[in-house]
């Protein structure tokens, strides 16, 4: 009688214990973000937005119960350091990582693939696109080749027809970027193919780096071209420095501006230079108030209480995007029982059809993986820029348009 | 027989009392008061002194690159705790601020538990060396510069060489703490200029 007591006792205990080390259970995310190097204009508040969606999922159930421990580091955009932390950050045990730019997901790729650890990133490059090559690197929006190719599209439907020159000739176009930066240098081929299939004629590109504050011989350059349309692939703050020596300079071309060069900043900067300027809109902006995004402005305000909702860019939302990117893998990964690297892939990521990021409250579209396949979205809302508004111009759908290319042609660049 | 009963009850009630003192104050979103967070010290740990070599020179040893002078900074803070319970700190981050300048952001992810009424002491590093100053000045801070009339180079040496003087202005902003107590979150701004 007394024994059976005991195994009894006995038995709770062991359960007690079971149970409260399965709730203490917690998943290991590791950051690597750029608040002090060559992107950190936009990278700051990226990394910001990571931590607070992160909260976020902590405080409405983490991953199935599981609470995430999410350790980020700056690595000033310097690839050695990169590859220190990620390496720090595996010996960790992290299970994912959230990455920033295109420089450090494209070096660390191989590496990523060879340690099967889904490496979620800012870069939308369209290199990473193909499971076949890059099957480990990850995000929500449509990638820069298919934002540029989209941007065009729209900039030529829209305001190409209404060119007194519109059926006489041809309209002109011309890239504008770093060219030694992966990051500006990824949706070139892309959108002078698409440039190209639309019937432009095409100038030579100019080469600014991503820390040039003065463009002007490059725009002088164009002014050989007489451009109807520039393509800008820099950061923000280079963006702002040519769209304003533009403007000085009477170019008198639209501009089309990649992803990470066109936020909140750009009309505070450079004002009227940038009146009309268009841009891929794949998630909200951070001053929208539309779906979801009391969510975003009160996690904001909760967790960096010290700065100002006016400080705080579009690229928090785009943090957002990634971060419940990764969230729902890991939750269907997790109910599959396998949180292990291809788990997540593939039990997580590429069961993914048409998923809707918080109920499509961001502003995204809807994300779809397949195994062949790594392009989330074909579809492209276009916004432009008029006095300090984004406005929207239209959505494009490149899938939609060209199905052939889409299947057959464009996928990985 | 009337006063051990009174003894009794006396006894009783300061029994009552004394185990009341011991029953600690649950926290709540109502009672759980901000920490108090004090920047002590901003100290240059290590001086390297100033130096930037572009990555054309061929260096003696190792790769060339854009190599230059760090400038390690231990910021020591004082983080009281006024409340009836002991909180946890779970999260730190702000931004560096030299001369006026944001030119890093950092974050710490030591935890440490608060005992009630006691300050502890937490330190947080920041890393920063010259070209990453640079970059900070040629993209976030162009503007700035630009006001300020001044090119980042000459900043730059302005910094690296006062700073260990003491002749620089530090200051630390945007910043955010997170603390927990059984539960319950708290997360409070601060901001602070080291003392000269």
């Amino acid at each position: 009688m007394r024994n059976k007591f005991f195994t009894v006792v006995l038995a709770f205990l062991t359960i007690g214990i079971f149970v409260s080390s399965a709730s203490a259970a917690e998943i290991k995310i590791g950051g690597l973000t750029d608040c002090t190097g060559a992107t950190s204009d936009v990278g700051r508040d990226y990394a910001l937005g990571l931590a607070e969606a992160f909260n976020y999922v902590n405080n409405t159930g983490g991953i199935n119960g599981k609470k995430i421990k999410y350790t980020w580091f700056d690595y000033g955009y310097r690839i050695p350091e990169a590859i220190t932390k990620y390496n720090f950050l595996k010996r960790m045990g992290v299970i994912a990582i959230e990455g920033w730019g295109t420089g450090d997901t494209e070096a660390l790729s191989p590496t990523v693939f060879k340690d099967k650890i889904p490496y979620v990133s800012a870069s939308f490059s369209a290199h990473l696109t193909n499971p076949a090559k890059t099957p480990y690197n990850l995000f929500f929006a449509p990638d820069y080749s298919t934002q540029a190719r989209s941007v065009l599209t729209a900039w030529f439907e829209t305001r190409w027809p209404k060119n007194k020159d519109y059926g006489k000739r041809k309209p002109r176009f011309a890239c504008v970027y770093a060219f030694p930066a992966p990051y500006a240098s990824a949706p070139i081929k892309a959108i002078k193919d698409q440039a190209k299939l639309l019937g432009f004629e095409i100038g030579d590109d100019q080469d600014v780096a991503l820390t040039s504050m003065d463009s002007k011989s490059q725009i002088m350059a164009l002014q050989k071209f007489k451009p109807d349309v520039v393509w800008h692939g820099n950061t923000t703050m280079c963006v702002t420095a040519t769209l304003r020596d533009a403007y000085a300079l009477g170019l008198g071309a639209d501009w089309l501006v990649n992803y990470w060069g066109y936020d909140e900043n750009l009309y505070k900067l450079a004002g009227k230079a940038a009146e009309g300027a268009m841009c891929a809109g794949p998630a909200y902006f951070f001053g929208d108030n539309k779906g979801q995004m009391k969510i975003v402005h009160e996690y904001a305000a909760k967790y960096n209480p010290g700065i100002p909702a006016k400080d705080r860019l579009k690229f928090t939302v785009t943090a957002w995007s990634n971060v419940l990117l990764l969230r729902e893998a890991l939750t269907r990964a997790d109910k599959a029982g396998d949180l292990t690297g291809p788990g997540i892939l593939h039990k997580g990521f590429e069961t993914m059809r048409d998923f809707k990021i918080l109920d499509g409250g961001l502003g995204t579209s809807p994300v779809t993986f397949t195994s062949t396949d790594h392009r989330t979205t074909s579809i492209v809302p276009v916004y432009e820029l008029r006095s300090g508004n984004f406005n929207y111009v239209k959505t494009i759908d490149l899938k939609a348009r060209w199905p052939e290319k889409w299947a057959k042609e464009w996928l990985g660049w | 027989m009337k006063r051990a009963s009174m003894i009794a009850y006396v006894f009783a009630i300061g029994l009552f009392l004394v185990s009341c003192a011991g029953i600690p104050t649950k926290p709540t979103e109502a009672n759980f008061k901000a920490p108090v967070i004090t920047l002590k010290s901003a100290q240059v740990t290590q001086y390297n002194g100033y130096w930037y070599y572009a990555a054309a020179i061929k260096p003696t040893k190792g790769k060339a690159g854009a190599n230059s002078a760090v400038l390690p900074l231990a910021f020591l803070f004082d983080i009281t705790n006024p409340n009836d319970y002991p909180i946890k700190l779970e999260g730190f981050s702000f931004t560096v601020v030299f001369d006026g300048f944001d030119v890093n952001m950092v974050n710490s992810f030591d935890t440490q538990w608060i005992p009630p009424g006691k300050t502890n002491q937490l330190t947080v590093m920041s890393i920063l060396d010259v070209h990453q100053g640079l970059l900070g000045l040629l993209l976030p801070n162009a503007e700035k510069v630009k006001q300020r009339k001044t090119n980042p180079w000459a900043l730059l040496e302005k910094w690296w060489t006062g700073i260990p003087n003491n002749t620089v202005p530090i200051e630390v902003y945007k910043g955010s703490a997170t603390f927990t107590a059984d539960g319950v979150q708290k997360v409070i701004p601060f901001a602070a200029k080291a003392v000269k």
